[in-house]
């Protein structure tokens, strides 16, 4: 056991560093290119990084003042792409993954709809089989970041006579395909809308970009669900990114309401949260260091990160008082760091609530924990038993 | 960097733990009015001797086994999944103070003692109000010819009253210092405490000048030492008693039938279960961590243990809270050792102070760090 982090002089950073040195302002084709994208991934898309490796090169990036491709384009670099590697064709990874990892085609995910986000098996857009295309028809939501998108993830109902997860299939569609239409969300923060609504009307999407077989859609959906819970064990105030427990107590000193016992013992709280977060992150690391099996460690993380986060930012909001219900950016002072889009902690209190929400509910993360870690029994289904189209069929709306 | 128990590791929790679920027999404690003699205090810690136990913490110099705060968190990790009752804690204390405190002539001495299985000790330091603030009021010491007698009282001694020798924390000349005294001494009674953990032997000690002999060594910070060693002790009871008390209501979930399902069927129950599972792997994490910075002499060690002491202790509180709620009424009955946890949890996170005290601790070292 050594909880120390890989060395300044460890020669596989001071690689990493070097190459920095000498592209002082990489662009994303050249990370790409170096490796660096996706870096767990095997040549020629990544180095085959191990997960220390992995931290090297996340510290690196930070020290270089570069923000990661797996934040600039989390869906095709973190959640999504690697998919490619074990479901999908050689061809499909030729087209489709270099320009994703050069971050010249931004990536979303195409999941939820409005009739169940839970019940992601429950969902109803239709993809039919006509020659050598699939028809797509229906309406999908919450789709971050689908409006600058260029390449959408999308799973869809290939087969309504079996029972609902066993119909589904996954697709790499183009977002400027004909047919399709989408909309910004205004979300409750009235901040330039993060979500969108993605609507389908007869969208042909060639047979070859199918994502490994029909069927396979749940699995290969659930993998990728597993992936980005686990990269939101972290103990930053959203998703497990911006700010953390320690910025909170450095602004909470740096303004001297450190001083008031109320919030001392809620921050001396948050902050020993924020470091039990992060070592969870980094043994689930570890474990995969060390081959130890890995899967849904993620669902504890991130039913751990979640409330965790919305603590952090209402004991921020909480010391402004009344003049906290008023729109501003000034709460507490933040060290000068990347926080991706939660640069302050008033837009991160009114986000907060989407936390418990995205990427599986708190109340679906705590059924997961329960029935896949502690082994408890399944929550009954009754629709997942017969044919979708029969037993499982969703009542229309009357 | 390796973040992950090493196989030796868990060779050697694992087989602390097959000893204890061999050894440990809690029965005789559910039945109201039991004490922890009765369940066989005694004859466990012959065992424990037998397994050279006594002197896992003991540095090799002076014959022990010299193990670092890793394994010592997979051994009382057991002792506390199994709220194994034997004087280890008393023994810890005295062991640590002895270390920080005594002179070589006196580590050689009492220390070789504890690992030849032929001394228990206890740390009498805290008041009767329970504060272990420097210097204390509780006991002075006066100077006498050929050593020190000690006169006043302390309580809340863990092991007190089955210690060979009491380590006591006395003020002479404005400063605390440390003593060791003879449990048969004259003037010294000890008094068995109604102490609601009843796993756990806790007494009061009154002493009317006590012979005693002075902990000749530097004691600069003896109680910063021990007490960030203590703390480990009862973070790593915690985690692994708060993983004991989920476990069982796990299992109790799955057979205990209601409105024709098994209870742990349903959401009500199965998001408790899965919110403690949560502590419960922070509460993990949490003592590893402190082990390995208190091992290495990390400048993190003692915020990391008062981290986990503050976190686990209520971690363990709202575990055995959760196992007796999902338990339901038979939970709530003497006969059933739900109760057991319950108690050693709530006890555990006094002890050494309130988890409201660690966290006063964490924020004034971040502060400190800060400046």
């Amino acid at each position: 056991m050594d909880f120390n982090f890989p060395a300044e002089d460890d020669p596989r950073r001071l690689e990493v560093r070097r190459w920095f040195e000498e592209n002082p302002s990489p662009t994303y084709k050249q990370i790409a290119e170096r490796g660096f994208s996706a870096a767990n991934w095997p040549a020629p898309w990544g180095v085959a990084a191990d997960a220390e490796t992995m931290l090297i090169i996340e510290e690196e990036f930070a020290r270089a003042g570069v923000r990661q491709p797996s934040a600039f384009n989390p869906i095709a670099v973190n959640q999504c792409g690697q998919s490619l590697l074990t479901w999908g064709t050689e061809a499909q990874r030729r087209e489709l993954l270099p320009p994703a990892l050069a971050c010249e085609h931004k990536w979303c995910m195409l999941f939820s709809e409005p009739s169940g986000g839970s019940d992601v098996g429950g969902l109803r857009t239709q993809a039919r089989r006509v020659g050598d295309h699939y028809v797509i028809n229906g309406q999908k939501i919450w789709n971050s970041s689908a409006d600058e998108a260029d390449i959408g993830v999308l799973i869809a109902r290939t087969d309504s006579s079996v029972p609902k997860h066993q119909g589904l299939s996954q697709f790499i569609i183009d977002m400027k395909s004909p047919g399709i239409t989408v909309r910004g969300i205004e979300d409750m923060t009235g901040e330039e809308h993060e979500y969108c609504e993605v609507f389908f009307e007869d969208v042909c999407v060639p047979a070859d970009r199918l994502l490994g077989k029909e069927g396979d859609g749940w699995r290969i959906t659930m993998e990728q669900l597993q992936t980005e819970r686990q990269s939101m064990t972290k103990p930053g105030a959203v998703w497990g990114a911006g700010p953390t427990a320690r910025e909170l107590v450095h602004g909470l000193t740096r303004t001297g309401k450190i001083k008031e016992p109320l919030v001392r013992d809620e921050a001396a709280r948050l902050y020993i949260e924020g470091e039990l977060l992060r070592l969870l992150s980094l043994r689930n690391l570890s474990n995969k260091i060390n081959g130890k099996p890995a899967g849904i460690e993620g669902n504890i993380g991130k039913m751990m990160a979640s409330p965790h986060g919305q603590r952090m930012t209402s004991l921020a909001k909480r010391t402004q008082g009344v003049a906290g219900m008023v729109k501003s950016n000034d709460v507490l002072p933040l060290p000068d760091k990347e926080y991706g889009r939660f640069t302050n902690w008033d837009y991160a209190y009114w986000f907060s609530p989407a936390t418990t929400l995205g990427v599986g509910t708190q109340e679906i993360l705590k059924n997961t924990v329960a029935e896949r870690v502690l082994g408890l029994p399944r929550d009954s289904d009754p629709s997942a038993r017969g044919p979708f189209n029969q037993a499982g069929a969703p009542r229309a709306a009357a | 960097m390796d973040f992950t128990l090493s196989d030796d590791h868990e060779t050697l929790r694992d087989s602390a733990h097959v000893f204890l679920d061999k050894e440990v027999d809690l029965s005789p404690l559910l039945k109201p009015g039991a004490m922890v003699a009765d369940a066989d205090y005694d004859g466990l810690w012959k065992k424990i001797v037998d397994l050279g136990w006594p002197g896992m913490v003991v540095p090799e110099a002076y014959g022990g086994l010299g193990l670092d705060y890793v394994d010592l968190i997979m051994i009382v990790g057991e002792m506390g999944r199994t709220l194994a009752p034997a004087p280890l804690f008393g023994t810890l204390a005295g062991v640590w103070t002895i270390l920080a405190a005594g002179s070589e002539a006196q580590k050689t001495d009492l220390l070789g003692a504890v690992v030849g299985g032929n001394l228990t000790l206890a740390l009498a330091i805290a008041d009767a109000d329970g504060s272990y603030e420097a210097p204390g009021c509780g006991v002075t010491a006066e100077a006498v010819e050929g050593g020190y007698r000690l006169t006043g009282s302390k309580s809340f001694v863990v092991d007190a009253a089955s210690a060979d020798k009491i380590i006591v924390a006395a003020v002479v000349g404005g400063e605390r210092r440390y003593f060791v005294i003879d449990r048969g001494a004259p003037g010294l009674e000890v008094e068995l405490l109604a102490w609601r953990d009843i796993t756990r032997q806790v007494g009061a000690v009154r002493l009317d000048k006590v012979p005693a002999e002075l902990l000749s060594g530097d004691d600069a910070d003896v109680w910063p030492f021990v007490r960030d060693r203590l703390y480990l002790v009862l973070a790593a009871e915690s985690a692994a008693g708060a993983r004991a008390a989920l476990d069982q209501a796990v299992e109790y979930a799955k057979q205990r039938i209601a409105f024709g399902r098994p209870i742990g069927a349903f959401q009500a129950i199965k998001h408790q279960l899965a919110e403690i599972a949560g502590q419960g792997e922070c509460a993990d994490v949490a003592v590893q961590y402190a082990a390995w910075a208190l091992s290495e002499g990390d400048p993190r060690a003692s915020l990391a243990v008062a981290m986990a002491q503050g976190y686990n202790s209520e971690a363990y509180c709202d575990a055995t809270h959760r196992n007796i709620q999902v338990f339901g009424a038979i939970g709530f009955t003497w006969e059933m050792k739900n109760h057991l946890y319950y108690k050693r949890a709530r006890c555990n996170a006094e002890l050494l102070g309130a988890p409201a005290t660690q966290r006063e601790q964490v924020i004034q070292i971040v502060e400190r760090e800060a400046a």
